[in-house]
């Protein structure tokens, strides 16, 4: 009857099973895990003194109090050594994060692991050789040999520049510290080409410059501020469901009131301190804003601005601010500057416009009320009763991130924060949610080409996708721990160039071979390509990752990396800045090897070659990444951060990430509390401390003081507020053939582009092709129902995805998942990327739909479409 | 069709993708619910049953609180000639609260997750890693309508029959 085996026990953990640290390696929350192993067989029994966790298991254990151990959690790995082994990935209740929390996505570690005997089998093994329209496993010597000799060709032939990569970037995964500080090392250093992109995106950027030139790091807030606010406001950001134990081990308590005890200890003498409130700022009523309403009815104030005026609204709430004088004039006085406040005064908050007409304005374009402007501006800014200063923390994501004017929207959110004081103090803050966990160090002091900022720091960095697809200078193209052809905006267009540009080169070689026989070795092959390269506009791919992704697809070598539990690797959580090892419990499959041996491998492999040739300057280039471990690399990442022998107001001026004096060690010692970066080392004790909540002193600027911005001036129409990029769809009859508003987003259900969860029995249930989400009077109109089949499609691509009929969002627009497992919604997703940052705006475009005719049989049958906003 | 007692095996072949997904889970087999010498339990008779009306009931043992309901919608594993009665563990899989039914689905007010009683405990929202283990029923000639198997871990054991 069940729709997959499920199990009804589970083997149980002897005393003596090894036990490891780690962290779930999804979202940006960062739970704990604790890891189980122990030899298939030798199981532990029921009482609590037979067992490694001490529990009595001849009892129903209580709920939540309880360790949860769920099917889902166990699994049977081999090793190398040929022995089985059980595995319980358990969310740890040492964390101070999870407690023990989990969600649907951690809760499947233990199933994304490798195992012969399950899909994971999937995971790539040895590495690949495109060889006319196949791929062969070769060696390690020989792929790498290949590699060095193309990249060393391609540099001394076109210059750094025609490398191009793409990148991961983050924590979590696959990546960390040390594979991002590795990777940074062989392009910043043994590379030194400017053509890096990263991640989801086709720059090499940060995307809150907006703030971080303000002289805030996005992370500087601590889960426990979101304990200890008086209001909560997420921004573009659905936290229920992409931050999830966040928000319901976090955010709820304080909504139900359960945390009052905590900030009355935390709080002044006679400050009021009540159940918070929560004000959520989205064009779609998420599953976010329903959860809130059915904990905290009547203090949920929910905001759906038009797709893309969001910067707009964050100004005219602090001008509601400013105008009832709720802002924090004595926080504005000492710790901003005044010289660029006059600035944001003028063209931030529009004084010099009559305030109702302002509001008339903002009310045109942003479709939201004066009167839940000025709700807003009051459950953020209106001191409480007493006259204590009201604590909001303002959490904002990929809903303005990915939105309309990068830089001067993420700009905003921040100064209504500065604006009303909300830096430094228990219960405040303001700074992105995160999508992923972070893990950024890379050698920027030593990198020999320039990395720039925005347009106000050198900037902005070059479009490496535009790059890639057009300018034939571009030659070898490295895509690692990302899978562009589901993920970057545009992504129609993208696949085609690059399949057109790589097919090039390898028709080149078949040729080749036809007329003179298979290259007799790497050194031959290698020769082969460089020819080809220079004479075809073929384009060189690499790709590395765990799986065979669909951009490996188009890739000449593709490269099997090692992933989550099969090396040692160290990141940091959004909500935190806590340092975690997520150590190695079992080995990677077949000869996967870690990223950052990859790197190593390849720049000492080039080290070799320029030697050969007495090109020494450049061989001192690639060399020192002839790592033996883990541990090394992570230490060698250490050397980029400044001395971190300051005081704690000059934790300001530290990189957010700064570990510098924490080892891999002193990790395992610190196990689930971690340490807070940034990292000091105490200047009294010289131990290293940690860093509970930022800016209590002073910025992150030279003189310590917050830099004020004034945005861009904004037109009220909308066809003359959006670019280009949108307004083509409301000219020339497209206005009619493209009638809704697109926007796009993620689920709870499963990570990113799935590349575990499309092997898990679950997901393929719930999630079995792309969905959009369309409201009930749209539906109605176009005769659609839940489970039907449509055709999404606008002048950049199209995408066929399954209909949920909701509330969620608005009547003329369209929400769907940005991508699922091997299809993606990206395909509708304009080109335009901000001017002063190149990052895409990926969550507005304009798209027809069209229904196909007949249903998928066993979608209808087997894929609940219940409303998922829905709690009452 | 999908009658109580039909094998697995012939009901998962309907299914291309997860039948192959599962051919080679071999540790899995070891211990695919149902396991264990589960009793016999009888629960209602049909004819109490009222649509959306739950009765509760504890299975396979009292510490293990489970629903039985009509949801008037034929679901996955339904019995009774509109195939819409089923039953499920009513300890969520995700920390172990009580479940609700409400509105033709179950959901969990500890950190909201919902489960589709007629998708097999599909956790279609929130954070259960774990569809809700659905419970075999049988319907004999009289309308007595008996628990006999509960496919899925019951939250908070590692056995769904206690050990001593
Ligand atoms: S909330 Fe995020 S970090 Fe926590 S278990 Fe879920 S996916 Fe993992
Ligand atoms: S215990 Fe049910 S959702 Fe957490």
């Amino acid at each position: 009857m069940a729709l997959f085996a499920r199990k009804d026990r589970l083997p149980i953990p002897p005393k003596d099973a090894e036990k490891k640290t780690t962290v779930c390696q999804y979202c940006n929350v960062g739970c704990g895990y604790d890891v189980y192993k122990w030899p298939v067989g030798k199981d532990g029994g029921p009482k609590p003194s037979e067992n490694a966790l001490g529990i009595d298991f001849r009892k129903q254990q209580v709920a939540l109090q309880g360790q949860a151990i769920i099917e889902n959690m166990h699994t049977v790995v081999m090793d190398k050594d040929g022995k089985q082994y059980n595995v319980l990935v358990l969310p740890s209740k040492a964390s101070p994060i999870n407690r023990g929390n989990y969600s649907i996505r951690g809760g499947t570690n233990a199933q994304a692991t490798y195992a012969p005997s399950k899909p994971t089998r999937n995971r790539l093994h040895y590495p690949l050789l495109r060889v006319g329209d196949q791929f062969q496993p070769i060696s390690w010597d020989e792929a790498i040999d290949i590699i060095a000799r193309v990249v060393k060709g391609v540099k001394d032939r076109w210059g750094p520049d025609s490398i191009a990569m793409k990148v991961h970037d983050h924590g979590g995964s696959g990546s960390g510290f040390e594979d991002n500080w590795a990777v940074g090392k062989f392009f910043f250093v043994a590379v030194g080409t400017r053509m890096l992109s990263i991640h989801n995106r086709p720059a090499y950027n940060s995307e809150v410059w907006g703030q971080r030139e303000r002289g805030a790091h996005e992370l500087n807030y601590s889960y426990e501020d979101a304990r200890l606010a008086d209001t909560i406001v997420l921004w573009g950001a659905n936290s229920f469901e992409t931050a999830s134990v966040f928000y319901t081990e976090h955010m709820l308590p304080n909504l139900q009131g359960a945390t009052i005890g905590e900030k009355k200890k935390i709080y002044r003498r006679g400050e009021p301190a009540e159940a918070a409130r929560m004000i959520v700022v989205d064009p779609r009523r998420t599953a976010s804003v329903t959860v809130a309403e059915d904990v905290a009815p009547g203090r949920v104030l929910h905001l759906r601005p038009n797709l893309g005026t969001d910067y707009v609204l964050a100004n005219a709430i602090a001008r509601a601010i400013y105008e009832k004088g709720w802002h924090d004039e004595e926080f504005i006085k000492k710790r901003t500057d005044l010289n660029t406040f006059e600035d944001y005064k003028k063209k931030s908050l529009m004084l010099d416009v009559p305030y109702e007409e302002f509001m008339r304005r903002v009310e045109r374009l942003t479709g939201v009320s004066k009167r839940d402007i000025e709700k807003a501006a009051e459950w953020i800014a209106k001191p409480k009763r007493g006259g204590y200063r009201r604590r909001t923390l303002i959490i904002y994501e990929k809903g303005v991130i990915w939105g309309y004017k990068n830089y001067d929207t993420i700009a905003s959110i921040a100064q209504i924060a500065a604006l009303t004081g909300n830096y430094g103090k228990p219960g405040t803050g303001c700074g992105r949610q995160g999508g992923h966990q972070e893990g950024y160090v890379r050698p920027h002091s030593r990198s020999r080409a320039k990395l720039v900022g925005s347009i106000y720091a050198g900037g902005p960095p070059p479009n490496i996708d535009e790059y890639v697809k057009w300018d034939l200078r571009s030659k070898v193209y490295f895509v690692s721990g990302t899978d562009p052809y589901l993920s970057t905006p545009n992504a129609q267009e993208y696949k085609k160039r690059i399949h057109e540009r790589t097919l090039a080169l390898t028709k080149f070689l078949s040729e080749y071979a036809a007329a003179a026989g298979e290259p007799a070795g790497s050194e031959e092959r290698a020769k082969r390509i460089l020819e080809g390269l220079g004479k075809t506009d073929g384009l060189f791919l690499v790709v590395i990752n765990m799986y065979q992704i669909e951009t490996a697809r188009d890739a000449h070598i593709v490269l099997p990396a090692a992933g989550w539990g099969e090396t040692p690797q160290t990141s940091i959580n959004c909500n935190s800045r806590l340092l975690r090892i997520y150590d190695k419990f079992m080995d990677p499959p077949g000869d996967a090897k870690p990223d950052w041996w990859i790197w190593g491998r390849i720049a000492t492999r080039m080290k070799e070659l320029y030697e050969a040739e007495g090109n020494y300057k450049e061989a001192k280039y690639c060399s020192g990444m002839d790592w033996k471990d883990a541990a090394e690399v992570f230490e060698d990442g250490a050397s980029e951060f400044p001395d971190n022998r300051v005081s704690k107001a000059d934790e300001a001026k530290l990189p957010a990430e700064c570990y510098k004096g924490v080892t891999h060690d002193l990790l395992r010692k610190l196990g689930q509390k971690g340490i807070q970066t940034p990292v000091r080392i105490d200047p009294r004790t010289g131990k290293p401390v940690g860093t509970k909540r930022r800016y209590t002193y002073k910025f992150g600027t030279p003189d310590g003081k917050w830099k004020w911005y004034g945005t861009d001036p904004w037109d009220p129409d909308p066809k003359k507020f959006y670019p280009p990029q949108i307004t083509k769809y409301f000219e020339h009859g497209n206005e009619k053939r493209f009638p809704f508003w697109f926007t796009n987003g993620r689920t709870q259900i499963f990570w990113q582009t799935g590349y575990h969860d499309r092997y898990l029995p679950e997901k393929v249930y719930t999630i079995p092709m792309p969905y959009i989400e369309m409201n009930y009077r749209d539906a109605e109109r176009l005769g659609i129902k839940s489970g039907d089949i449509v055709e999404v499609y606008n002048m950049e691509g199209n995408c066929v995805a399954v209909v949920y009929v909701n509330d969620s969002p608005p009547p003329g627009t369209v929400y769907g998942i940005m991508y699922r497992f091997h299809e993606s919604l990206n395909h509708l997703t304009t080109s335009y990327t901000d001017p002063k940052t190149t990052i895409p705006w990926y969550k507005a475009s304009r798209v027809g739909i069209r229904k196909l005719s007949g249903k998928l049989e066993h979608i209808a049958k087997y894929t609940s479409f219940l409303p998922i906003n829905d709690f009452k | 069709m999908l009658k109580a007692g039909l094998s697995r095996r012939t009901f998962i072949g309907g299914s291309v993708v997860l039948g192959a997904l599962l051919t080679n889970f071999r540790f899995a087999k070891a211990f695919v619910a149902p396991s264990l010498p589960y009793r016999r339990k009888k629960i209602a008779n049909i004819r109490e049953l009222r649509t959306h009306r739950p009765i509760m009931f504890n299975y396979p043992d009292e510490n293990s609180p489970a629903i039985l309901v009509k949801i008037g919608r034929p679901a996955i594993g339904g019995i009774g000639p509109d195939k819409d009665i089923v039953a499920f563990s009513a300890l969520c899989t995700h920390q172990g609260c009580p479940i609700q039914y409400s509105r033709g689905r179950f959901i969990c007010k500890c950190h909201y997750s919902m489960f589709d009683p007629a998708k097999n405990g599909q956790t279609y929202q929130g954070h259960a890693s774990e569809w809700l283990p659905q419970i075999r029923l049988r319907l004999d000639r009289k309308g007595n309508i008996y628990a006999e198997a509960i496919e899925g871990l019951v939250w908070g054991r590692v056995i769904n029959l206690l050990p001593k």
